[in-house]
């Protein structure tokens, strides 16, 4: 799991996952009829990205082929094996950074955006990691 | 000059930050527009306005500074008004509605929780679970990785066991987390999440709500869980 703290001091925003959020801050939050909207035509970091498994020739074809990579031993076991990939997570993101100060946001958000932009640079659909910033401290 | 509009808070909200920059390059000042009760932050808005990095930064950042002093109806982007004039009459229009909003946001932020599944483990998830599927899979290994068609038979069986777990986790998801929150709201559905979830919690309750998704991970460990919080409520002020 990955907890994108948004600033210490108990703030009221997500700065430092904005990338993540940007769905939120573009097409959630208060409308109101008398102001004019700014088109969001052109919009360069909104990204569709769809994760869920699509039913497809593909699809059932790269499926096949994950199956018969599986490494069934470790499936036997399967407890310590899901632990293993939690585990290695936690430490990914133990690795990953967690500003909170006021005075850190830019920095954060920038960087958030740096990493954002890495992840897109992969090409590798599946190989795509999440954000993954673990929750250090909700001070 | 048109003005852009953030978000409106109380009339009594502490104001922000002197140096508080908002959208444009340079960012334009923030400023407030008191009216009655209300007060709406706005700053001059750009000739040009685009929904660019920066932008988009400026309104999340000065939406965050808002809400960390008390509670803010945060507009959607891109939000701008002919002139500070009209803001003041939609605010004094509106006056009623918005605060209570304002009354049903106090003290609540919002927590995003967005969840796939972890390929591997939901792999070794329907295979252990499937008898059938996997003597298919080991008599397609046996062969090699098998024939195209029985690639095919045992993809697509693969691929429905695991659309129906996306949907039955997508509804795990949610029950594991709505009981440690005031409301929840689907979030947009565009990004093809087996879950993409906003949560409502009152903010001296969120320890509770990340200890609630620690939780559900530790049930759930083939769910990657992304969360992202606390963040004006964005998915609440309708």
């Amino acid at each position: 799991m990955s907890v994108v703290p948004a600033q210490q001091g108990g703030g009221g925003g997500g700065t430092s996952g904005l990338y993540d959020v940007l769905e939120l801050v573009l097409d959630r939050g208060l409308v109101i009829d008398a102001f004019i909207r700014v088109s969001l035509v052109g919009i360069e970091i909104l990204k569709i990205d769809i994760r869920v498994v699509v039913a497809s020739v593909d699809t059932y074809l790269r499926f096949a082929e994950a199956c018969n990579r599986l490494d069934l031993e470790t499936g036997a076991k399967k407890p310590s094996g899901l632990t293993d990939i939690t585990g290695d997570m936690m430490e990914k993101g133990a690795s990953g950074k967690t500003k909170g100060a006021l005075s850190g946001a830019a920095e954060t958000i920038s960087g958030a955006f740096q990493q954002a932009r890495e992840e897109s640079a992969q090409s590798k659909p599946r190989a795509r990691r999440t954000t993954t910033r673990r929750k250090e401290e909700q001070e | 000059m048109s003005t852009y509009v953030y978000g409106i808070t109380r009339a009594s909200h502490p104001a922000l930050p002197e140096q508080m920059g908002g959208v444009g390059d340079p960012p334009q000042p923030v400023y407030a527009i008191k009216t009655g009760e209300l007060t709406a932050l706005v700053s001059e808005s750009p000739e040009n306005l685009r929904p660019k990095r920066r932008d988009l930064l400026a309104h999340q950042s000065v939406l965050s500074e808002a809400g960390a002093q008390g509670a803010v109806l945060p507009m959607r982007f891109g939000s701008v008004s002919t002139d500070d004039e009209t803001v003041k009459n939609v605010l004094a229009e509106r006056e009623k509605h918005y605060l209570e909003r304002l009354d049903a946001l106090e003290g609540k932020v919002e927590y995003n929780v967005k969840a796939t599944h972890d390929e591997e483990a939901v792999l070794h998830q329907v295979l252990a679970t499937d008898s059938e599927l996997r003597t298919l899979n080991e008599a397609n290994r046996a062969a090699g990785g098998g024939t195209y068609e029985q690639k095919l038979a045992l993809g697509e069986r693969v691929v429905a066991a695991v659309q129906q777990r996306e949907k039955a986790d997508g509804l795990l998801v949610r029950q594991a987390l709505e009981g440690s929150a005031a409301d929840t709201n689907p979030g947009p559905e565009s990004t093809g999440w087996l879950a993409n979830v906003s949560f409502l919690v009152e903010r001296d309750k969120s320890a509770d709500f990340v200890e609630a998704v620690d939780a559900l991970q530790r049930e759930a460990p083939h769910l990657v869980l992304q969360v992202n919080g606390p963040l004006p409520p964005y998915s609440f002020v309708e």
